[in-house]
């Protein structure tokens, strides 16, 4: 969104030198003269939303989460394409517990950012966003799941005592009924249960969800012309560092090669739905 | 101390490190045979006991393999790849420890593994037909004694068949 350099007014070019000015002071840590210059500048262009997303970077740093969301929203709306407005706005909405307005903004800046540059430093601290937020809202609902879960067994187990008394009392002095049968009611109530928790218990990702390099869950997957699927930040890596051929076969592969894995990534979202615990790093 | 082991102490990157994790949690679930990874709390070095196969030369007798990893692994080989004293006489198994093998140098390739590794190091034990040390390995050792990397080493590799 960069106004034309050929073209720029007397106003425009006094912003972009405010926003230099600004940007000296944000990378000097000077971040209250960094936002006086921004907001010079957005007063003299208002239309421009790198100025509100500098701006708002230095509200992020100053933890003032209040005007980070103000700017943010201001940026998109100029411009509903800017990464780092959807990111710092998911970023403020999380901050006000907002979990899933704000994981909505954090995809969108992901997706965003993925298609202007898919090894960016940005696509990676985005995504560490991301996965940290997801996995504190599974924490949070898979609590809630588990609590539900142990009432309604402890209901049902003594439902079952009960139950079992009942028919004793009822049946007084005939003792044909096998006692056996009631263990076994209640054993397969466990079975019941623990099949019921077992999404929310973390265990191993499928093998088939993790790139053979990074062995790790996909994130971003691409397929090469031998049919195997990697990464596509470490595949790209791979092809510039150590050479241009398809790491498992080493069949020749050049980078305009890989295409995007769109059904692995669909089965990556299908299995992180269900199993929150996987977006865990480290 | 050469540039290299200089090199070789440079931590981890997050992503190396990550992998490392990862290889180690398989590694302890589905270890390779013959192999016992010996646990340190050093994720950069490990030491690796090797048993020969039944049935081959080295049947019965244990080595040691050190593996030491750079900052960017996988996408560079490990550092290196050594047996520690005393190594097992082998056509291609340096006195010195150091291998010559390919894919631990410029057929490395990203998608392998500690595990993959220590299989085709075994394999290669496994299929030699007599237990000597490669011809050239008294001036090969001789040019290493200021401690150079195997990495350094310009290898032409040897007939890929033993």
């Amino acid at each position: 969104m960069g106004p034309n350099a050929g073209s720029l007014s007397a106003a425009a070019q006094q912003a972009e030198k405010l926003r230099m000015n600004g940007n000296k002071c944000f990378n000097k840590d000077r971040f209250a003269a960094a936002i006086d210059a921004y907001t010079e500048a957005i007063t003299l262009c208002p239309n421009v939303a790198v100025y509100w997303t500098n701006r708002a970077l230095c509200h992020r740093k100053r933890n003032d989460w209040v005007r980070v969301e103000e700017d943010c929203r201001r940026a998109i709306q100029l411009d509903n394409n800017s990464v780092k407005g959807h990111y710092m706005l998911g970023l403020a909405l999380l901050q006000r517990q907002e979990y899933a307005k704000g994981i909505r903004e954090l995809q969108k800046a992901l997706d965003l950012g993925r298609g202007a540059n898919p090894k960016g430093y940005m696509v990676e601290e985005i995504w560490q966003e991301l996965a940290k937020a997801r996995y504190q809202e599974w924490e949070h609902s898979s609590t809630k799941r588990s609590w539900e879960l142990q009432s309604l067994k402890e209901a049902c187990e003594s439902a079952l005592k009960e139950k079992y008394v009942i028919d004793i009392s009822q049946r007084e002095g005939f003792l044909d009924e096998d006692p056996t049968s009631h263990f076994e009611q209640l054993e397969a109530l466990g079975r019941v249960f623990s099949k019921a928790a077992e999404d929310d218990v973390p265990t191993e990702v499928p093998d088939y969800l993790c790139c053979k390099i990074t062995l790790d869950i996909f994130r971003d997957p691409v397929i090469t012309p031998s049919g195997l699927t990697y990464e596509r930040a470490v595949i790209l890596e791979h092809l510039q560092k150590v050479g241009r051929f398809d790491p498992i076969t080493r069949e020749p592969l050049n980078p305009s090669q890989l295409t995007s894995n769109l059904a692995i990534k669909e089965a990556v979202q299908a299995f992180l739905e269900k199993h929150g615990w996987a977006y865990k790093i480290d | 101390m050469t540039s290299s082991s200089a090199a070789a102490r440079k931590a981890l990157s997050k992503i190396a490190s990550n992998r490392l994790q990862k290889e180690l949690v398989e590694w302890q679930v589905n270890p390779p045979a013959g192999f016992k990874h010996k646990v340190t709390d050093n994720l950069q070095r490990w030491v690796i006991e090797v048993t020969g196969a039944p049935g081959t030369l080295y049947a019965n007798e244990t080595y040691q393999l050190q593996v030491d990893f750079p900052e960017h692994y996988p996408m560079e080989a490990p550092q290196q790849v050594i047996f520690l004293h005393p190594a097992p006489l082998h056509p291609h198994i340096y006195s010195n420890g150091h291998i010559c093998l390919d894919i631990l140098y410029d057929s490395w390739s990203p998608a392998m593994t500690v595990s993959s590794i220590c299989i085709s190091i075994l394999s290669m034990l496994s299929s030699s037909t007599v237990k000597q040390r490669p011809e050239d390995n008294d001036r090969y050792v001789k040019n290493c004694r200021n401690g150079r990397s195997p990495k350094e080493t310009r290898w032409w590799f040897h007939d890929d068949k033993v």
